[in-house]
């Protein structure tokens, strides 16, 4: 009598474990599921719809006195990104590679703050910009989406935030970036970086 | 004796059910028990039976996993393809300047020299024709 209840036993504790073995993987893919789909949900705070992708023609920036066409820029030889030619009508240029202004994304914009011997660059004031400015882009298709400043920061070359320049946003946003600080050895020590969010879109004023 | 071992037999296979019958949720919806069978054939219709025989419940999982991975990834970048390093969007003015600079110096020199001994010029000659 004492050998069937342990036979019974057995029995229950592998039934368990098959019972484990069986659930486990469906589980692990839910679990590993679950990251990707909850992932790109965030603030849903928007004020201004998304745009269809349309390039950027001009920059307007009442607070600094910008308004300049805009240029194409790609990537460099070296893996860098292009930079505007320095001439003396110094102008603004846009990373093809980013969103065009308005679409979800970063929307990366570059300048120089000065240009040689020709002087100041069209983002020589960038870094007086303050939260709450207003930018504004003109798009090949005809209409203007307008930016509010959220940030503006100041940081070494050597750090430079490319994550939080280029990477991957919920709303469409845009990144104005020039160089700052002193100069050691004939170049800027520090990158300014403006920060901004889509405010309001519309038909471009000419 | 006999009563406890069927018993413990039914609890064994009643177990091995519950088991697997969460599997088979989670797995492709089509049709619950036959889905060794049927899921496998889409994907490689001709290793899937042979496979699907003992690992019922592991085998649609991957199978499944494989056809939704490709879908997340490709929509991942907004940015298709991130620069190296810190844009160098600033041109200093200061080496042309130098140069410059330099040039006028050496130049503002050669003028200080030059009137130097001009200077010596005429003064020896004044000092020669005693005026």
């Amino acid at each position: 009598m004492t050998r069937p209840p342990g036979r019974a036993l057995a029995a229950v504790a592998l039934a368990v474990l098959l019972a484990g073995c069986g659930g486990g993987p469906g589980e692990q893919t839910a679990a590993k599921d679950r990251p990707a789909t909850t992932a790109p949900s965030a603030p849903a705070a928007e004020p201004a719809r998304p745009l269809e992708r349309s390039v950027p023609v001009g920059l307007r920036i009442p607070a600094i006195g910008v308004d300049t066409p805009v240029l194409r820029l790609g990537l460099a030889a070296d893996g860098t990104v292009e930079v505007p030619p320095v001439t003396d009508d110094d102008r603004a240029g846009w990373y093809r590679h980013s969103p065009t202004p308005g679409q979800v994304g970063p929307s990366v914009l570059l300048g120089h703050v000065t240009v040689g011997t020709h002087g100041d660059g069209v983002f020589r004031h960038l870094a007086r910009l303050h939260r709450g400015d207003r930018i504004e882009t003109r798009l090949e298709n005809g209409t203007a989406a307008g930016f509010t400043v959220t940030a503006v920061r100041t940081v070494r070359k050597a750090e430079f935030p490319t994550d939080d320049v280029y990477g991957n946003v919920d709303r469409p946003e845009l990144r104005l970036v020039t160089c700052g600080g002193p100069l050691t050895g004939g170049e800027y020590r520090d990158n300014v970086i403006v920060f901004a969010r889509l405010a309001t879109t519309g038909p471009a004023a000419s | 004796m006999r009563r406890t071992i069927l018993s413990a037999v039914a609890l064994a296979c009643t177990a091995v059910l519950a088991g697997t019958a969460p599997a088979f949720a989670d797995g492709p919806s089509p049709v619950p028990s036959k889905t060794p069978a049927q899921s496998a054939p889409s994907p490689v219709p001709s290793e899937a039976p042979s496979k699907a025989a003992t690992p019922s419940p592991s085998k649609p999982g991957p199978a499944d996993e494989a056809a939704a991975t490709p879908a997340p990834a490709p929509a991942d970048r907004q940015v298709s393809a991130v620069p190296e390093g810190a844009p160098d969007t600033g041109v200093a003015a200061r080496p042309a300047d130098g140069s410059d600079e330099g040039l006028i110096g050496a130049g503002a020199g050669a003028v200080l020299v030059a009137g130097g001994a001009v200077l010596l010029v005429v003064r020896r000659r004044r000092a020669a024709t005693g005026a």
